[in-house]
């Protein structure tokens, strides 16, 4: 057996300016094996680098944007049907992406706000939260359904899991806002009347009687239980005449953060109204002071 | 791999780190503008939506 000093050229005395010597194809082999894989290594961290903050970089600016445009719609005057002069809202013919409302959620602060969007293809979800076609609109009978995404893209939804039962859900429209309040979760539902309900905010909230029996106020569920954006969540075969459809809203996002194994589900129930005075447009809603 | 490619690096030392800093620069920018945004939708990191 040779020693190692003579199987390697490279042992020998390397005087100044001599080329280096023949590569060993073992050694040329492993080095550029591991080159490669600390490469991957790199790559994959750098991934994560883009999914977590590049992607809300450039969602936040997708964002202002869709903001800036519902902006300039709300103000710019609609013309007036003179058989029709009241203030209705109009939600038929938005194109997939165009902003038509805006979801503020009080308890994460006073600044959470993001512009619903139509629609929940991949391109609509970077810009913000996704309103699921053919659900209701805001304040309709019926399930208005949102998506948003919880990791990078703004992660709007990040932190719904922290919804507590009642916590206000306020979606503000050209003319309206309507404040929906999250629904009594499972664990709740028992002890209502004597229990969580007798908090303040839960005046108007309460567990629904049939046919929503099995609407609470959170669920973790298979990506493929769509009945949780049906007008009667989990019951596809309940005939609820759609005007005494219960007013609902559902946020759906990823659970766990960083895996699409399932979804975190919230649903919530409309519990007032208010219409915007165009005397007074600064004016909002007491619920949006519900900061805590 | 990286030694075969600073070897082919012209220049003296200072155009050479030059040279491969924005090579490392291209590199990120290919990846981060072209190759994530492409692959993203195909991993199963950020499905929010249900069926």
């Amino acid at each position: 057996m040779r020693t190692l000093d003579h199987s390697d050229p490279a042992s020998g005395p390397v005087g100044p300016g001599q080329r280096p010597r023949r590569a060993d194809p073992v050694r040329t082999f492993l080095r550029v094996t591991g080159e490669l894989f600390i490469t991957a290594g790199l790559v994959i961290l750098l991934f994560v680098v883009y999914e977590v903050y590049v992607t809300d970089l450039v969602s936040a600016g997708k964002q202002r944007d869709a903001t800036a445009a519902l902006d300039d719609r709300w103000k710019s005057p609609e013309p007036v049907d003179p058989a029709d002069p009241e203030r209705v809202e109009r939600f038929e013919g938005l194109t997939e992406g165009a902003g038509f409302a805006k979801m503020h959620i009080p308890v994460f602060g006073a600044d959470y706000s993001f512009t619903i969007l139509e629609g929940t293809t991949e391109k609509t979800l970077e810009i913000g939260p996704g309103h699921y076609l053919d659900t209701a609109y805001p304040g309709e009978p019926g399930n208005f359904a949102v998506a948003g995404h919880r990791v990078g893209k703004g992660a709007p939804f990040n932190d719904i899991d922290l919804l507590d039962s009642c916590d206000a859900i306020v979606v503000e429209t050209r003319y309206r806002w309507f404040v929906y309040r999250v629904l009594p979760k499972a664990d709740e539902v028992a002890g209502w009347a004597t229990g969580k309900g007798t908090d303040p905010r839960c005046g108007d909230v309460a567990p629904l009687g049939a046919p929503y029996e099995r609407v609470v106020g959170q669920e973790i569920v298979s990506p493929l239980r769509g009945e949780v954006i049906a007008p009667v969540p989990h019951r596809l075969d309940a005939q609820v005449n759609p005007s005494a459809q219960a007013r609902l809203m559902t946020l759906t996002t990823c659970h766990p953060r960083f895996s699409d194994r399932q979804r975190l589900v919230v649903h919530a129930v409309l519990v007032r109204e208010w219409a915007k005075d165009p005397a007074n447009p600064g004016e909002t809603p007491p619920e949006l002071k519900e900061t805590s | 791999m990286y030694g075969w490619i600073w070897r082919r690096l012209p220049g003296p030392m200072a155009v050479r780190v030059l040279t491969a800093l924005l090579l490392v620069a291209g590199v990120i920018a290919l990846l981060m503008f072209v190759v994530f945004p492409w692959i993203e939708p195909k991993l199963p990191f950020n499905q929010v939506t249900t069926q």
